[in-house]
């Protein structure tokens, strides 16, 4: 369809309409005893919704009509009765004949498919036109309708809220449909998942040797055991990288907020900040390029054989720096809300700073820093590009940090970016993991969100 | 009772003194350790990139030959890509924030709304390329790795941010501006669109150049819906196959040939610069417009 005319066309007699609504609303002589209801911009935004609004409504039902007629047009063409019958055949022809129809140069080996190729882009050509024609006629018909509507009494004001309030209402919306597409794909996959392989077989196995070009046999579910992504998923997210993002980010909340100067805090603070602006993929370069090297020499050095580059302790690692930030912010603002009144307490009461902090302001905050430390697990559990680049692609079920390990997120990655069919349950396992993936987020989530929730009370 | 100056006394609280600073330096080294971690990056990055960043890397496109690859097809890529996300998510998002916080009643949906954007905000980003891969491209058939894919999967995820953003700007304009619009005959609408909308205006473009600013740095949903394809030369449109910029950097860490370290060096140093003027603007709008009610 000649969409950018069409869009020129439609816009175009907007404007006229909204100028001559407004033009004649201007003249409006003032009724006597009644507030003006509407101001001339109103009563020509009122035309100009009448006039857009309809011919966009045409122009897009258009899109789901118009394939069917191009359909037809070709079917009725002479050179369509030597289509071949078996609709496989006929189908690869077609295809071949509208990609022709769509650019003269694309490679067709079929002669029918030649042939049928400018009856085809006449038959687009008609049909969009047909459509661009349709699409005006309800501009003109609409435009002129919202401008007969335009008289002294007419509440255009009122009107134009209300729209904008349905705009408002779609808008917000908007959040529900893609949480509802989310569950709704990942499980409707997921299903089509375990219709192949027994959940148990995929919650409960150990061993995770995805092969996507394996037939599509019974015992799929003896190679499709996550556990071994769970456990590097857990041991990567969870264990090392908290182990270094908790103490650091604590630590450094409590030395901004209690210890530094407001000048060193208005500079460390965004430069802290920096560390979590990075982008994933440098800090996954930056464990592939400089961190796994460095862990494998020193793995070698205090006597580990066959250290590998890749490594969960170098994920893990640099992941935890990337935290750093996250859980910082989320202590500060857990220690910032406890009451000045509390540790001015224990000041006066003569403890150090120190005591007062690991005495009052911690236990204190301990609720909001907790839900803090959940929602920084949830996020390195949903990384992919630092274990993507540097923790590797050998399910391993070890507690050595020195090994390869992978994560639920890499194998996600792995699985829907390589040569896999769609329909192949191995491939299918990636939907099924992201569903396990989100669950376990959206629990982390809900639970810390309600924490923080009622701590905030608590303290109010 | 014992005196405070017993040697008892001065001995414990000399170990008190010490704790103290013991814990003082605890904080500050943690903080130093950070900044260095950050300083080592930059410098390496800096270190292997800053000779391989000229004219004929920023204009040049993909390419087997490391010496002859440049990012201008993966920047293009990126800019459509971001302009597809803000076309969509910055009307989306400010919308959403005014209804919530200006016109929403208190029922279940509303909560509903609520619970779905706090939760949407914390969702793996992996997720939405999933939610990418099985909607818009097996169900609505768009053409895969195309900025048109890939910004509106993004959309989707900065979404949620300029909400959060857009609400607490929203919350913070005193409510005796909206009284004094509603006095003076102002309809509800107009009172939020005249009034409100132009002062939390500020909050709302620094919420929203944040999320962009993710969105921006973004690979793994862009992964999902197949954006790593060899790109040669720039995308002519939103429909045209691409690459983005974190994605250029992801593939050309792939490969073997020793003279792509330099590249991917160079291309950080490009990202980040953007990321950091981006980050910048933001806390220059925050300083500046930021109003003390």
């Amino acid at each position: 369809m000649p969409i950018t005319f069409l869009l020129i066309c439609v816009i175009g007699l907007g404007v006229i309409a909204w100028a001559m609504s407004r033009a004649r609303s201007a003249h409006f002589a003032p009724v006597a005893g009644k507030l003006k209801l509407a101001l001339p911009g109103h009563y020509g935004l009122y035309a100009a919704i009448w006039t857009v609004v309809p011919a966009l409504l045409v122009a897009w039902l258009w899109t789901f009509i118009s394939p069917g007629l191009v359909h037809g047009a070709i079917l009725a063409d002479p050179a369509a009765a030597s289509l071949p019958a078996f609709d496989f055949e006929r189908d690869t022809v077609l295809n071949e004949a509208f990609a022709l129809a769509q650019n003269p140069d694309a490679f067709a080996s079929n002669p029918i498919a030649q042939q049928l190729a400018p009856v085809i882009a006449a038959a687009q050509s008609k049909f969009g036109w047909m459509g661009a024609a349709l699409s005006l006629i309800a501009a003109l018909a609409g435009g002129s309708f919202g401008y007969t509507r335009v008289k002294a009494g007419f509440p255009a004001r009122t009107r134009i809220e209300r729209i904008v309030l349905v705009a408002l209402l779609v808008a917000s919306f908007v959040a529900i449909i893609t949480t509802v597409g989310i569950i709704a794909s990942l499980i409707f996959e997921s299903a089509r998942f375990f219709s192949m392989v027994s959940p148990i077989d995929f919650l409960f196995g150990t061993n995770w040797t995805p092969d996507t070009m394996a037939s599509a046999t019974s015992d799929m579910g003896d190679d499709l055991g996550a556990v071994p992504l769970f456990w590097g998923t857990f041991f990567i997210g969870a264990i090392i990288a908290m182990l270094v993002a908790i103490p650091f980010g604590l630590m450094s909340a409590i030395y901004l907020t209690q210890y530094a100067s407001p000048r060193a805090r208005s500079i460390l603070k965004p430069m802290l900040e920096i560390l979590a602006g990075i982008p994933t993929v440098v800090y996954g370069y930056f464990a592939a390029l400089t961190a796994a090297p460095f862990i494998r020499d020193l793995a070698t050095a205090i006597g580990i054989t066959n250290a590998s580059t890749e490594s969960a302790l170098a994920a893990g690692l640099v992941m935890g720096v990337m935290i750093i930030p996250f859980v910082s912010s989320m202590a500060d603002d857990s220690i910032a809300a406890v009451p000045q009144a509390m540790r001015d307490g224990s000041l006066a009461m003569g403890a150090t700073t120190s005591e007062t902090i690991k005495k009052v302001l911690i236990p204190a905050a301990l609720p909001g820093i907790v839900a803090g430390v959940m929602l920084a697990i949830s996020r390195a559990i949903g990384e992919t590009m630092i274990v993507y680049m540097a923790a590797g692609a050998s399910a391993n079920l070890s507690a050595n940090p020195f090994e390869r390990m992978t994560t639920v997120t890499y194998q996600i990655a792995a699985l829907l970016t390589g040569e896999g069919s769609f329909d192949h349950p191995t491939t299918l396992s990636a939907f099924a993991l992201g569903l396990v993936l989100f669950t376990v987020t959206l629990i982390l989530n809900i639970i810390a969100l309600r924490v923080v929730k009622r701590f905030r009370e608590a303290y109010e | 009772m014992s005196n405070w100056q017993s040697p008892e006394a001065t001995a414990r609280l000399k170990k008190r003194y010490a704790a103290e600073r013991r814990f003082k330096a605890l904080g500050l080294i943690a903080i130093v350790l950070s900044m260095t971690f950050l300083a080592v990056l930059l410098f390496t990055m800096l270190k292997n990139g800053i000779s391989g960043l000229d004219w004929a890397f920023l204009s040049g496109s993909d390419s087997t030959d490391p010496a002859n690859a440049g990012v201008w097809s993966a920047v293009k890529g990126s800019i459509l890509t971001m302009l597809v996300t803000l076309a969509l998510a910055f009307p989306m998002g400010v919308l959403a924030a005014i209804y919530l916080e200006e016109f929403a009643p208190r029922s279940r949906w509303v909560d509903w709304v609520e619970v779905s954007i706090n939760n949407l905000a914390a969702v793996p980003s992996i997720i939405f390329g999933l939610l990418g891969l099985a909607v818009f491209i097996q169900v609505m058939h768009l053409p895969r790795s195309s900025p048109l894919v890939g910004g509106m999967t993004l959309a989707l995820m900065t979404m949620p941010v300029i909400v959060i953003a857009g609400r607490n700007a929203i919350k913070a304009v005193p409510p005796s501006i909206r009284d004094a619009a509603l006095a003076v005959g102002a309809s509800k609408v107009q009172t939020v669109f005249h009034h409100v909308l132009p002062l939390a205006l500020p909050g709302i473009l620094t919420g929203t150049i944040i999320g962009m600013a993710r969105a921006l740095g973004e690979t793994a949903p862009l992964l999902m819906i197949g954006m790593r394809a060899f790109v040669s030369t720039p995308p002519g449109g939103v429909t045209d196959p691409s690459s983005v910029l974190p994605m250029q950097i992801f593939l050309w860490s792939d490969e073997v040939d020793q003279g792509f370290v330099q590249n991917t060096s160079a291309a950080i140093i490009v990202l980040l610069f953007v990321l950091i003027a981006m980050n910048g603007v933001a806390i220059y709008l925050r300083n500046k417009f930021e109003t003390r009610w």
